[in-house]
């Protein structure tokens, strides 16, 4: 098998927003504190409720961009349902052309099978084969089976379709509740995709009261997934 | 997002609280799911900053009532008040009859998982 060797230098966008166990938003914005990342601009969709947040006197944005070097990102502090997931994914597209992004890496939560677990895996799923030595080079578990619903179908079903690969970290965790543990496991992942040193000791000392603190988003996300999963046949959960 | 020294997120948590927390009493209210089996129900309390020891259940009729006090103070900024959160308290209705004598419990990081059997009532229905 010939592994194609990555290339650091070129663009990548980083994705994250609220998903299972709020793994993206832990690992993302982790990362853009760390990096000592720059704001650079602020991602619309137009059917967005109009949602502002307020941080000491400063208005932000709930999608925001950021950029140092050749690394880009984009947060979401907001949960998407259906249709605002495929308009949040057009919206990305139209970023990475704008700035010429070659790869995007979107980090996300999946549920532990076996939550007994001491040390959640990390999966990788590609949409475009010439990620395949990514995943090989930095020992990622290839996602093989199951299926994906709500903003990560969304965006893996915009980008299979054009030529910018992305790569879909999924990083196994409590789906109902915030799980800052699994995100350390997305972060030390990141930091190995992206040539970057990142230090996880400052998430390790804040777990718990990084649970406590994120209660409500993680409600919110927990309601906007189960509303994208409605039509599936599952057993059926019930989150109070 | 600001690069001080102090670590903090750029993702930011809504200011409004929808779990109802009591700021009065100095309560949070946790979150919880609750899964259904085809015997029994699995309930889980996310209840980080605890310990094992500080943990009450207790069962009335159909409703279960959790109750734990935190290992140390929990500070929360709500519109420019800061509150000092001591306990966690939740009450929930279970929706079917439940088996509380063979009810069990487990708590390990920080997540309380109770299984609660579902009573069985009714009459077999005989095939002919």
């Amino acid at each position: 098998m010939k592994i194609a060797k990555y290339n650091t230098k070129e663009n990548t966008l980083l994705v994250g927003f609220p998903s299972n166990g709020l793994v993206g938003t832990f690992s993302v914005s982790y990362l853009i504190h760390h990096l000592k990342m720059k704001q650079i601009g602020e991602i619309e969709i137009p059917d967005l409720p109009l949602t502002l947040f307020v941080e000491e006197g400063e208005i932000l944005s709930p999608i925001r961009a950021y950029n140092k070097n050749n690394l880009f990102v984009i947060i979401s502090d907001v949960p998407f349902n259906q249709y605002l997931a495929e308009e949040f994914a057009l919206a990305i597209n139209e970023f990475c052309k704008k700035n010429a992004i070659k790869k995007i890496v979107i980090v996300s939560g999946m549920e532990t099978v076996n939550q007994k677990k001491d040390n959640p895996k990390i999966y990788g799923l590609v949409t475009h084969s010439t990620l395949d030595g990514l995943l090989y080079n930095n020992q990622i578990s290839k996602f093989l089976n199951g299926s994906i619903f709500g903003t990560d179908a969304a965006i893996i079903s915009v980008f299979r379709k054009t030529n910018i690969p992305a790569l879909v970290l999924y990083a196994e965790c409590h789906p109902f509740f915030p799980d800052p543990e699994a995100s350390i496991i997305a972060i030390v992942t990141l930091a190995k995709i992206l040539d970057v040193k990142i230090d996880t000791r400052d998430i390790e000392n804040k777990i718990d009261k990084l649970r406590i603190q994120y209660r409500n988003l993680m409600k919110e996300t927990v309601q906007t997934l189960q509303q994208q999963q409605e039509k599936k046949t599952r057993t059926p959960q019930i989150y109070r | 997002m600001r690069n001080g020294d102090d670590f903090r997120f750029a993702a930011i948590p809504p200011i409004i609280n929808s779990l109802f927390d009591d700021i009065e009493h100095r309560i949070l209210s946790p979150l919880s799911c609750l899964r259904e089996f085809d015997n029994h129900w699995m309930l889980e309390f996310d209840l980080p900053l605890v310990s094992k020891k500080d943990i009450k259940v207790t069962f009335d009729e159909d409703t279960i009532n959790v109750e734990a006090k935190l290992n140390e103070k929990y500070s929360e900024k709500q519109i420019g008040n800061v509150t000092k959160f001591e306990y966690f308290k939740k009450s929930l209705s279970l929706p079917g009859k439940i088996d509380n004598k063979k009810t069990t419990a487990k708590f390990q990081k920080g997540r309380l998982v109770i299984k609660i059997p579902k009573k069985v009532i009714g009459h077999h229905v005989k095939i002919s």
